[in-house]
């Protein structure tokens, strides 16, 4: 076991899942010691907690396949995919409130003092 | 022993590995220090401060110059420029590595989607075996051009670096406390315990945010 999957390990236990939850919620529930000037092991391991809270959502939510939790390569592959859709969505949405201004066009803004 | 009972037992050596290993990993997170044990003594290494970076900073740059100045050591498109008199292609390696890229992307969006549907086993691990194999070729490019870029004046600069991460990072304890292991770069570059700077540089590479 490489440190890189160790990380892994824990960032999906249940344990560091509910530490993850609760140190965004509660104050002074905290992951690490230090609380700025992360190294890159830790900003790794905040990295997966992020992911594989994602993932669990999705379990929980949709109906995706178990096997994700199996293999870097399968939640390597939602997670990109997942990430891909979500882009797609907010972009038809931008895209839904969009202003079209015309050039040329006189717009009439409603006026408070005439009315 | 019966085999039923050896199997038992290599199960349960290989749990306690497994636990050792994921505390170590903790141990390592918890803050930005990693302690370890060489010949019975205890050493550790830890994040660079501010004036631990400007150090490192001054002396990236000291070595910077002296590597330009250094004749028999090229840049990497120098290098690069030699190989093809050769007849090696790096830029064809580059090419070789985008493409197995972009194909490991579109199947990973592939098994992305699949994943989503709940597809099958077969499915999911057909697509897992493409990802595996295409990465395996790109690993092996990719070790091939570092092997080729190793005497690169860049990389030479690159391995100074994680030498001096240890360098400033080492410390060991003695007399109840922690103590820097070298007081200066001279005693760093004479030392001849290798096993020592070898643990210490694994692990010091590992704290620092580059």
């Amino acid at each position: 076991m490489t440190i890189y999957s160790s990380l892994q390990k824990l960032a999906k236990s249940v344990k560091y899942q509910n530490l993850f939850f609760a140190s965004k919620e509660i104050n002074g529930v905290r992951l690490f010691k230090n609380t700025f000037d992360f190294s890159s092991l830790q900003r790794l391991f905040l990295n997966y907690l992020w992911n594989f809270e994602l993932i669990y959502i999705a379990l929980s939510i949709d109906k995706i396949s178990e096997k994700v939790l199996e293999d870097e390569i399968f939640w390597d592959a939602y997670l990109l995919w997942n990430r891909k859709e979500n882009n797609k969505k907010s972009a038809i949405n931008d895209k839904q409130h969009d202003v079209k201004l015309v050039s040329g066009k006189k717009i009439n803004f409603p006026n408070k003092q005439r009315q | 022993m019966t085999e039923g009972r050896m199997e038992e037992a290599k199960k349960t050596v290989k749990m306690y590995e497994e636990n050792e290993e994921l505390f170590r990993a903790e141990e390592m997170i918890k803050d930005n220090k990693i302690t370890f044990f060489v010949e019975d003594k205890k050493y550790r290494v830890r994040m660079l401060n501010l004036a631990e970076r400007n150090e490192l900073d001054n002396l990236r740059r000291k070595k910077f110059g002296q590597l330009l100045q250094d004749k028999d050591i090229m840049m990497e498109k120098d290098l690069i420029k030699q190989y093809q008199e050769r007849g090696i292609n790096i830029s064809e390696m580059d090419e070789r590595i985008q493409k197995l890229t972009a194909e490991e992307v579109a199947t990973q969006l592939k098994l992305g989607e699949a994943i989503s549907k709940n597809d099958g086993e077969s499915v999911l691990n057909t697509y897992k075996e493409t990802i595996e194999s295409l990465q395996h070729e790109k690993r092996a490019i990719l070790a091939e051009k570092t092997l080729l870029l190793e005497f690169s004046l860049e990389n030479q600069l690159l391995s100074y670096v994680a030498q001096i991460f240890t360098y400033l990072s080492l410390e060991v304890f003695e007399d109840n406390s922690w103590k820097r292991k070298f007081e200066s770069i001279a005693e760093f570059e004479k030392t001849t315990d290798d096993k020592l700077i070898n643990t210490a540089a694994q692990y010091s590479i590992l704290l620092q945010s580059l």
